[in-house]
């Protein structure tokens, strides 16, 4: 079972790309990124969050989705932009991410979404390389869109590479 | 892919062919399989009775009658391998229940080595049916079936005069007696749902009950009318749990199977005592039990029991006795394992606990505490690693998995007369009675029964170390002091310990003193889990939902410890007593 589960997670490095389809795309300061429809479950506004101690920075706490405790995520924090209040256009994204054995809820929260747009294979130029390590890998493609550019991400690197969340006591 | 025969005439055939009618009908198969698993439980369970009176010929057929069904089940599905191997089993058994063939030792293990095989082959189906690689049992039904046959080659002409004691040819197509509670088979999955979703519906009229709105309204009839949800609601609830509740027995015949293989495995002989297996407690709870028991079972045959020429020498029973016991005790349960064994050396667990530098020195420490050493990840006192035991895994296990199910273990021990480990568990996971704590803005829950008391200090009762707060005096006792706030990052708490509450937790019998902003009440709590993702966060046993709808995060008393005994951390250096 184990295996089969890890053998269909792209392997690693630049295994996964981007392919055509509806993306969900939403602003992180001055970029656009998006993210594939599939994959989003639904979209709430900012509520109570409650605070796990002893988390990595970008983990904001747990939140209770009608009944279930989802972690909220801070993508701002995860990508090392500055922090910032929020908005009322401030929104969670609950989206689904893969981790090694299971799929899990996660709440994350984004500066604003803007819409969901169909990309065609055509418009995704594959990741540039910027050389050494530039978090590429969390990078699926970008798209060309309307002329814009959107970073394509794949939520479950961004957010399985991190496994456990807790700070191990050192 | 291996091959198998279909019956002794037939060409042998493809695995999968005699799965079609299986793999057609996932209800069925289900069903079969659940079935067979069942049955399979109630063979192990007769036999192991059968062992210890091998007169009783009424056990014999209550063994021959689930191989017959097993066998008719798989007949009908078509899963001739199944079919056969039930077959060729029925056959001596039913030579043993006429009283041709009695079941002796061979013929017992026999049976207990096919059970463990057929369990295996029911249990793969699924994986088969799906054209997964199985574990191939062939050679082993083969060799399994030959044994059989030479057996009543051999029994039937050497002991065919004896004549059966009460033969009741009748019974095997069981007669279903009228006072039987008819019952309605529910798959887990859905069972787990409708539980789940009674907890939301707790919730949901938790959060409705404490609307502001409501109270300011003052309408009598309202209240009365909610009082009357709240009424029904918690009736749901408890019906909704008790479905989930199974008895021990299952696992306690696990243990029975395993004591009877180890004792042979070990040569000493041992006979087991179950006493209140028809005790009832969530179908999770037993499951997550299962292996604990086994640790703990293995550890007594290994360390517990004496070898028979020592046993003997103390003037003891040849046959050693375990007991096991289930029973409800203050709203948990209790499960106990013990024996008459040697009991705990504790000179020999202090000396090993120096020498693996657990501890510096043991002098201090009661007999308790030394006996709480076995507890330690790392620790054995096995001088050699054997098959089962003396790998330092396995008891600092069994009281992480203890724990985890929110429970704790105790231990009685004397010297020469034997050792009983106490499981004290609650009877479900999923609700816990607990005490709600302010921290800041946040909300804690810590489990009731792991509090002792709550006080407010006085400042000359704290004490300081490098001038930071680090232990109370409650009464005689110095307690480590943990800052929740401090500990957890949290701002806006009091500025003066004194200006707080503290409560004593208890882990394992070590104590630690909470500091708090406030208690703010005694609740029942449903509780879930944070999920895998965090796992590892020290401190924090899980999520509870409170009645405005936010979420509480439930403490965890072992992990809190750990905490308050590492250096206090900077922030905690400013924090003044009074």
């Amino acid at each position: 079972m184990t295996t089969i589960a890890t053998a269909a997670r792209p392997s690693s490095g630049t295994g996964a790309t981007a392919s055509s389809g509806k993306y969900l795309t939403f602003v992180l300061g001055r970029e656009e990124y998006g993210l594939p429809v599939l994959k989003v479950r639904e979209i709430i506004k900012v509520m109570d969050i409650t605070h796990v101690p002893q988390v990595a920075a970008h983990v904001l706490g747990v939140i209770n989705l009608r009944g279930r405790v989802i972690p909220v995520i801070d993508l701002r924090r995860k990508f090392g932009f500055d922090a910032q209040e929020h908005t009322e256009r401030t929104c969670i994204i609950v989206a689904e991410v893969a981790l090694a054995q299971s799929t899990v809820m996660m709440g994350v929260v984004v500066d604003a979404v803007s819409e969901v747009v169909n990309v065609a294979a055509s418009e995704i130029e594959s990741t540039p390389d910027f050389g050494g390590q530039n978090g590429t890998d969390y990078i699926l493609g970008m798209a060309k869109v309307k002329g814009g550019v959107k970073i394509l991400l794949d939520l479950d690197r961004v957010l399985g590479s991190d496994g456990q969340l807790a700070i191990r006591p050192v | 892919m291996s091959a198998r025969k279909k019956t002794p005439k037939a060409a042998p055939v493809r695995i999968d062919d005699e799965l079609v009618t299986f793999a057609a009908d996932p209800e069925l198969a289900e069903m079969f399989v659940a079935d067979g698993l069942d049955h399979l439980g109630t063979i192990e369970q007769t036999i192991l009775k059968l062992e210890s009176s091998p007169a009783d010929l009424s056990l014999v057929n209550d063994l021959f009658r689930p191989f017959h069904t097993i066998k008719g089940n798989a007949g009908v599905l078509g899963i001739h391998s199944v079919e056969r191997f039930a077959h060729t089993l029925e056959t001596l058994l039913d030579l043993a229940r006429s009283g041709l063939h009695p079941l002796g030792a061979a013929e017992i293990d026999l049976v207990l080595t096919a059970v463990d095989v057929l369990r295996l082959m029911v249990k793969e189906l699924p994986a088969r049916a799906a054209g997964k690689a199985v574990t191939d049992v062939s050679s082993r039904c083969e060799a399994l079936m030959a044994s059989v046959d030479a057996l009543i080659a051999a029994g039937a002409s050497s002991r065919p005069e004896l004549v059966p004691e009460r033969a009741d040819d009748h019974a095997d197509n069981a007669v279903v007696s009228f006072s039987e509670q008819s019952t309605v088979k529910v798959g887990t999955s859905k069972l787990d749902a409708l539980v789940d979703m009674v907890g939301e519906l707790v919730i949901a009229q938790a959060i409705l009950a404490e609307n502001p709105a409501l109270h300011r309204a003052g309408d009598e009839r309202l209240s009365r009318q909610l009082a009357q949800v709240r009424r029904i609601t918690s009736d749901i609830q408890r019906d909704a749990m008790s479905m989930r509740m199974v008895p021990i027995r299952q696992t306690f015949q696990k243990m029975v199977r395993l004591v009877r293989d180890l004792s042979k495995t070990f040569n000493k002989p041992t006979a087991v005592v179950v006493t209140g297996d028809d005790t009832e407690l969530d179908r999770k709870l037993v499951e997550q039990l299962t292996d604990p028991l086994m640790h703990m079972v293995r550890n007594t045959i290994d360390h517990g029991v004496e070898p028979q020429e020592v046993r003997a020498a103390a003037g003891k029973p040849a046959t050693a006795q375990i007991h096991l016991k289930a029973f409800h005790r203050a709203g948990g349960v209790v499960v106990e394992i013990g024996d008459d064994g040697a009991g705990l050396d504790t000179e020999r667990i202090a000396a090993r606990a120096v020498a693996q530098g657990l501890i510096a020195d043991s002098s201090a420490l009661t007999a308790a505490e030394i006996h709480q050493m076995i507890f330690r990840p790392g620790f054995s006192t096995a001088e050699k690693v054997t098959e089962l035991s003396g790998r330092g895994v396995g008891m600092d296990v069994v009281r992480r998995n203890i724990e985890t199910l929110r429970g704790r273990i105790e231990i009685q021990t004397e010297r020469g007369r034997g050792t009983t480990f106490s499981l004290h568990l609650p009877l479900t996971l999923a609700i816990v009675d607990g005490l709600v704590l302010r921290v800041g803005q946040d909300r804690f829950v810590i489990p009731t029964p792991a509090v002792q008391e709550s006080l407010r200090p006085r400042p000359e009762d704290v004490h300081t170390t490098y001038g930071r707060p680090c232990m109370v005096q409650v009464r005689d006792r110095l307690i480590p002091l943990l800052h929740l706030g401090d500990a957890f990052g949290i701002r806006g708490t009091h500025d003066r310990i004194s200006d707080g509450t503290v409560v004593i937790a208890e882990d394992n019998g070590r104590p630690v003193a909470l500091v708090v902003d406030e208690l703010l009440g005694k609740r029942e709590v449903v509780i879930r889990s944070l999920g895998e993702m965090f796992r590892g966060v020290a401190g924090i046993a899980g999520g509870a939902i409170l009645g405005d709808g936010r979420i509480g995060l439930i403490l965890d008393t072992g992990g809190l410890l750990a905490l308050a005994s590492r250096a206090p951390s900077p922030v905690a250096a400013e924090r003044e007593i009074a």
